[in-house]
């Protein structure tokens, strides 16, 4: 799997904060991008980049769980750390609750920063994986028929071919021909796999 | 230091040594002072109506430090000598009443320093009770005895002891009521840093003391034939003398009060006004009874109007100090996270210089950037530590000329913290180019700041991108105005309510605040207005005047 190199992107309004943080990380051997308010943040951001935001919880203007919010609307997935200068409980609980992951107070622990900036980007690595798989899977249902996509409608339902061709009217045979035609064209051997493959499609239940 | 070094600044600010300049002021002072009582002799009779060198004398003992006084006692003998000796008075005689003279200004000085530290305050009623019953009452008294004995010892003149005893007392206790609280008022004022005063008030100080020497000498100086004297007469002074009481305080009264002695005495030395009896004695007497019992109710109670004010003051600047304590505990949140912002950057300075030196030794450019970014970062919270001991410092009212926008900057650092965590932006739109402000610079800021938390407070339930509150500064035609500006919801009441003792509406808040802000500006000369707008949000409004020096 091809992604984009990974990059710790810092969000605080305080430059010499903002630079001690640049450098902290560079010296740990990240790439860094920064950001000295929120504003700028989300007008300069590159598009879908891999890597995780470092930001802190209290800037004028934007504050860090409304830019987290905003960043939601968006399809900028990447795991957030927060830094604070005060941690309120209230401001924390909300920013967890809100996916974010870890919550640090000023003056920050390297051990903490460095942990949580490896959780974050581990994460990011595992949701683009997960991302990169999804779009694979859906490639190729959009290349099947809708009589394929039919079949495999039932297929995954747990329907034999005999009821399928049945709901569908038609012969059992050509049934088979086209689940064997769908099978293929989905890459699978086993219907183990392809239910798999299917659950990873569907949007999470709530 | 011991308690008696609390000299004026005049004598304080000398070099070694430091006695000099005080001692010749004696020296000369002393001549004078002698030469004026010798003109205020009543003819033929020998003894002077008002002998003012020996409460000179007494004056510069109490502004001196007790090891320097020596000086002062020796510094006072040429004078004495000089001006002795031109009258025909036997050397033995001369000598004589330099000790009795300087044993008057030693008797007064030592009793009040018994009980008054430092220099008598003539805004004490204490101080100024203590400083009449020792130096204008005991010191005659006890010196007069001294005197009269010596004088009766050597053989000088043909007086009954008691007769000299009476004369000398009177002349004395009189001398040293003009004398003693007149250097007092002034050397204090001295001290204090003269206050500029606008013209409106060298005016109406002109008219005072030229409408009171005018009736003075009408009423004591004019050709007297009648026998018989309005009573009226006697208190044609007195309403001039209260207006200095009230308006220009003690050192109104202990300025006027010599004044109306030299007009009275000089017509009386003249054969003038109405103090004119068979016998010298008894005119002097006469005389020196008036202005003895005209001066100290009227010294009193300008002492008394000044020390009601001082308390209020204090009690004012001790009430201004509380709400400023209070407002800082209220943004400590902030003021910790203002600190926690460099301990930050420090620390990650720090520890990505150990990274670096351990990975890429030979990388010395990053290394010296990081120190200037530790030594940044370090400053900076040195100078968040410096501002807030200054606003938490309880200190007498200094004026200064201040840059408006320097005080709007200080202040915004100063809350920075608690707008940011609030997530208020504030916005400085300062006038590129203001003419200064004269005031005391931390209370100032106390305004500042209580506008801006409040604004702070009243946008807390606005949307982020409302949250905007903007520092306008701005100069009209002799005025500075600095507007504090927010989008809350404004205000409901009307705007003179804000401004009252324990108005509020925030559940912690005392109500304090906007009160003291506007005395604060009130004291400066200045107006505090609050306004709603239109496009909503409250508007406070700081008007000020300018110097007229552009900075």
């Amino acid at each position: 799997m091809s992604i984009a190199r990974a990059n710790v992107t810092v969000v605080d309004d305080d430059v010499l904060v903002l630079r001690s943080l640049d450098r902290l990380l560079q010296s740990a051997g990240f790439e860094v991008e920064v950001f000295s308010s929120p504003k700028d943040f989300l007008e300069k951001r590159t598009a879908n980049p891999a890597g995780c935001i470092v930001m802190d919880l209290s800037m004028p203007g934007i504050s860090g769980l409304e830019l987290q919010q905003a960043l939601f609307g968006t399809r900028d997935g990447r795991p957030v750390v927060f830094i604070s200068g005060q941690g309120s409980v209230p401001a924390s609980v909300q920013a967890m609750k809100a996916g974010a992951i870890d919550f640090l107070t000023k003056p920050i622990d390297e051990a903490q920063l460095l942990g949580a900036v490896r959780v974050a980007l581990d994460k990011d690595r595992a949701a683009r994986g997960q991302r990169a798989e999804q779009a694979a899977i859906t490639a190729c249902l959009a290349a099947l028929t809708p009589r394929e996509r039919e079949v495999l409608a039932g297929v995954v339902a747990g329907k034999l071919n005999k009821q399928i061709a049945a709901e569908l009217g038609t012969a059992e045979k050509t049934i088979k021909v086209h689940r064997a035609r769908m099978m293929r064209k989905m890459a699978v051997d086993s219907v183990a796999e392809l239910v798999r493959l299917w659950t990873l499609t569907q949007p999470p239940q709530a | 230091m011991d308690a008696h070094t609390a000299t004026p600044g005049v004598a304080a600010a000398l070099r070694p040594p430091r006695w000099l300049l005080p001692a010749l002021a004696v020296a000369i002072g002393y001549y004078v002072a002698a030469r004026l009582g010798m003109a205020f002799t009543l003819h033929p009779h020998s003894i002077s109506t008002l002998w003012p060198p020996n409460a000179l004398l007494l004056a510069a003992l109490l502004l001196t430090a007790g090891r320097d006084w020596w000086w002062l006692l020796l510094a006072a003998l040429p004078g004495h000598i000089a001006a002795e000796l031109q009258s025909g008075v036997p050397t033995v005689m001369v000598l004589g009443w330099y000790a009795s003279n300087c044993s008057e200004a030693l008797i007064g000085a030592s009793l009040l320093r018994i009980f008054v530290r430092g220099v008598p305050r003539l805004d004490s009623l204490r101080d100024t009770g203590i400083l009449l019953l020792t130096a204008a009452l005991a010191a005659p008294v006890f010196s007069t005895f001294i005197d009269a004995a010596l004088v009766r010892l050597i053989g000088w003149g043909t007086s009954t002891y008691w007769d000299l005893v009476s004369t000398r007392l009177f002349s004395n206790a009189l001398a040293a009521l003009m004398v003693v609280p007149l250097i007092l008022a002034w050397a204090a004022w001295l001290a204090a840093g003269p206050a500029k005063m606008r013209g409106a008030r060298y005016a109406e100080a002109a008219a005072l003391f030229s409408g009171l020497l005018a009736v003075c000498l009408l009423a004591f100086a004019m050709p007297h034939s009648d026998a018989h004297t309005a009573p009226a007469v006697f208190y044609a002074p007195l309403p001039f003398l209260l207006w200095a009481a009230v308006r220009f305080g003690p050192l109104g009264v202990v300025s006027a009060l010599p004044a109306m002695a030299v007009a009275t005495i000089w017509g009386t030395v003249h054969g003038l006004g109405p103090f004119t009896t068979e016998t010298p004695q008894d005119t002097a007497r006469e005389m020196q009874l008036f202005l003895i019992t005209a001066s100290v109710p009227l010294l009193l109670l300008a002492v008394a109007l000044a020390e009601r004010s001082r308390i209020e003051r204090e009690s004012r600047s001790q009430l201004t100090h509380l709400s400023r304590v209070a407002m800082l505990g209220e943004l400590s949140g902030g003021i910790a996270h203002e600190l926690n912002q460099p301990l930050t950057a420090i620390l990650a300075n720090a520890q990505a210089a150990q990274h670096f030196l351990a990975n890429k030794p030979g990388e010395r450019a990053i290394l010296s950037e990081i120190l200037q970014d530790i030594i940044l970062a370090d400053k900076r919270a040195g100078d968040v530590i410096d501002r807030l001991r200054a606003m938490f410092k309880r200190g007498e009212t200094r004026t200064e000329a201040l840059d408006p926008n320097r005080l709007v900057r200080d202040v915004m650092s100063l809350a920075h913290g608690d707008m940011t965590t609030r997530g208020i932006e504030v916005v400085p739109r300062l006038a590129a180019s203001l003419p200064e402000i004269r005031g005391d610079r931390i209370q100032l800021q106390q305004v500042i700041l209580n506008l801006i938390v409040n604004a702070a407070d009243a946008m807390s339930m606005c949307a982020p991108n409302d949250r905007l509150l903007t520092v306008h500064t701005l100069a009209t035609k002799g005025r500075v105005h600095i507007n504090v500006i927010d989008r809350g919801p404004g205000f409901t009441v009307a705007s003179e309510i804000l401004f009252e003792a324990f108005y509020t509406t925030k559940p912690q808040g005392l109500g304090l605040g906007l009160s003291i802000s506007k005395s604060i500006v009130s004291a400066h000369g200045g107006r505090l207005r609050a306004v709603t707008r239109k496009g909503g949000g409250a508007a406070f409004l700081i008007t000020l005047p300018a110097l007229a020096r552009r900075p």
